[in-house]
């Protein structure tokens, strides 16, 4: 088997509940390290609840009940009571749906993050930090004229990779999207999957789609989930050729969801 | 089918009963401020009479070296009688009280203020215009009727014939009444001002502003972004929107009793005023506050919380500066309703007789609608286009707050 210390995220007998509602039910999910993981599903399956799970943006949803374990480096169990949850998010960043980034400047869109955490002593550190992680984001040369541009100006597609620039400016170890791309067109598409693959030699990332397509293309392991359930986990290669479960098989071929 | 004729008549009754309507209030509208604009606009000028003016040392105290101490100190009343003297000759008692009575009694006042910007001008003679009389005014503006028994007027025959002679010799003239804008009240109506009453409002407002601003931005945030719904939140919400609706007359009585009567505040300030005009105005800048607040996007507060950001920073690095043209548009709104409200003023005395023009919010004032008040219930007759000036510039201040409103929610609208 595979050593404990190449994973980054470690989740087991989770159960999530809105009010009486299932969402998740007993779902056990290991996250490889430096690797891009998929949960993928028909929409209510739950794969976007477990991933809120993971940096534990369900506690702004005051009906929303999460038990299960969650182990981050095989030490740390995010639900601590002790862990600042503001700690976590340092470690586990978020990109969302839809682009949201602050109606601010592109900088200061950037620079947030750094600033409240406290990352860097000096302005021109931030400087360059804001730089390279536009960088990284592959957005830094259509910008870098126009850095105190209001950031809501941008397109979509660029204010997403400015969403993922923010998200890895306070350098996470793992980074959790969902569905990045639903709101995009195909060229700003492959270009966040282009970049997922850079990334991924840096971060460990969980990615929630409803692309097949996105997920084989993207990511090194592929987990299926079913109303609440996880059907199957696996390699993506083997999840998209011979899945163990008739279920995944209906879905992955378009027979339903 | 048989019935379409039938139908189409309601449909055409309804839509005339509409326009009827639209056309009531409007022609209401219109009436109500070609009164106003009628009545008021006679108080923005003043009759003057001229008259040649000798600054006679017999009658003076001072002279062209006095420090401007000593002149304001000092009387013009007798240099007035003299001028009337002067002017009109050989007048018995009876007469020269008469032709006294035709100029303001601020006449004294007006001859101090000459001398002091024009020193040079003692021992010589000037033409001035003295402000006349506000009953005189009244005549020469038509207000009153000449045809009239002579015991029904304030002016009697005799003052009528001197008026009539003044005016051939083309020396009734009509100038810009400065003093409207610049005197405090008065017992004339020729010098009565309004800037007494403006400036009590502004005090007023200023403590509503600072007391009612924080505290309704601060409820409202706390209710809109840290407590979780429930039933003590209902509660709370359910009483807010009802004390929006109490009258302003039931906050002008807790002002009355609790910041005068428990904290022995003084009667008749600003300060109390305002205070209590805060009460009112409260719930109405909560209700802006927080539907400013509910519009912010929720993915602006994720992607602060998803950040690691405290829910304290996601509200004031995000939250509240995006909701505070919506908060700033509600609060103006706010005020401007409390800049309206005359019961609250009453029932904490700022509806008193002050000639002073207030130099803070611990001075005694009244309010620009107080002062309205005040004014319409004055028995003479040149206080009713004071009012209606007054009404003119009340409903000004409100199209200009409201204006202001409008313009901020226009310009500073946030693209997502």
């Amino acid at each position: 088997m595979v050593d404990n210390n190449n994973f980054a995220l470690k989740t087991n007998n989770v159960y999530v509940h809105y009010g009486n509602k299932m969402a998740i039910n007993n779902v056990a999910l290991d996250f490889p390290k430096n690797e891009v993981t998929s949960l993928i599903g028909p929409s209510g399956c739950g794969k976007s609840t477990f991933l809120r799970c993971l940096n534990r943006m369900n506690d702004v949803i005051d009906s929303c009940k999460v038990e299960g374990s969650f182990i981050m480096n095989n030490t740390i169990d995010i639900y601590r009571d002790d862990l600042p949850i503001e700690n976590l998010r340092e470690k586990i960043g978020m990109v969302f749906q839809k682009p949201n980034p602050f109606p601010k400047s592109i900088y200061e869109n950037v620079a947030y993050g750094p600033k409240i955490h406290g990352v860097t002593s000096s302005q021109s550190e931030l400087d360059d930090l804001v730089k390279e992680s536009l960088h990284r984001a592959g957005l830094y040369d259509e910008v870098k004229d126009r850095l105190t541009d209001v950031a809501t100006g941008l397109s979509g597609g660029q204010q997403q990779r400015l969403c993922i620039a923010r998200a890895i400016s306070i350098k996470p170890e793992i980074i959790l999207m969902d569905e990045p791309c639903s709101a995009l067109d195909p060229i700003a598409t492959a270009k966040i999957e282009d970049l997922i693959n850079e990334l991924k030699e840096n971060y460990t990332i969980i990615i929630v789609t409803h692309s097949m397509s996105q997920a084989s293309r993207v990511s090194t392991k592929t987990a299926f989930f079913h109303l609440g359930n996880l059907i199957e986990e696996g390699d993506t290669s083997k999840i998209f050729t011979k899945p163990d479960k008739e279920q995944t098989n209906d879905y992955i071929t378009g027979r339903f969801g | 089918m048989s019935n379409i004729k039938k139908r189409l008549k309601a449909e055409r009754r309804f839509k005339f009963y509409g326009q009827l309507g639209v056309f009531l209030s409007l022609l209401f509208v219109t009436l109500l401020m070609l009164k106003i604009f009628t009545t008021g606009s006679g108080a923005f000028f003043r009759t003057t009479i001229e008259a040649d003016v000798f600054f006679d040392p017999k009658f003076m105290q001072v002279d062209k070296n006095s420090s401007d101490k000593e002149i304001s100190r000092s009387s013009f009343e007798a240099l007035a009688d003299s001028v009337v003297n002067n002017n009109f000759k050989d007048l018995n008692e009876g007469q020269f009280i008469k032709v006294r009575e035709m100029f303001t009694r601020r006449f004294d006042y007006q001859l101090r203020d000459y001398f002091l910007d024009n020193k040079d001008d003692y021992k010589k003679t000037v033409k001035l215009k003295i402000t006349a009389s506000s009953d005189l005014d009244q005549i020469v503006k038509g207000n009153y009727p000449r045809n009239v028994p002579e015991e029904q007027r304030k002016i009697n025959d005799y003052q009528l014939s001197i008026l009539d002679e003044l005016n051939k010799q083309e020396r009734i003239g009509s100038t810009f009444n400065f003093w409207f804008f610049t005197n405090g009240d008065s017992r004339d109506p020729e010098t009565a001002g309004i800037w007494g009453a403006i400036m009590g409002s502004f005090y007023a407002l200023m403590v509503c502003l600072a007391f009612a601003f924080p505290i309704g931005l601060f409820a409202s945030v706390y209710l809109e972004e840290y407590t979780k719904p429930g039933k003590i939140t209902d509660l709370i919400e359910v009483n807010i929107n009802n004390l929006a609706a109490v009258p302003s007359i039931v906050f002008g009585l807790l002002g009355l009793g609790m910041l005068i009567g428990v904290f022995n505040m003084p009667f008749q300030v600003p300060l109390v005023g305002g205070l209590t005009l805060g009460f009112m105005t409260l719930p109405t800048i909560i209700i802006a506050c927080r539907s400013s607040l509910r519009a912010v996007p929720p993915s602006i507060r994720h992607g602060a919380l998803a950040l690691g950001a405290t829910k304290t920073q996601t509200t004031f690095h995000h939250v509240v500066p995006l909701a505070l043209p919506g908060t700033l548009t509600g609060t103006i709104i706010g005020m401007a309703q409390a800049l309206g409200e005359t019961a609250p003023l009453l029932m904490v005395g700022m509806v008193a007789f002050v000639m002073e023009i207030p130099g803070g919010p611990l001075d005694p004032a009244t309010g620009l609608p107080s002062q309205i008040y005040l004014w319409s219930e004055s028995a003479e007759r040149g206080f009713i286009e004071k009012t209606s000036a007054g009404i003119m510039l009340l409903l000004l201040f409100l199209i200009l707050m409201n204006l202001t409103a409008v313009l901020i929610r226009r310009k500073v609208e946030v693209k997502w």
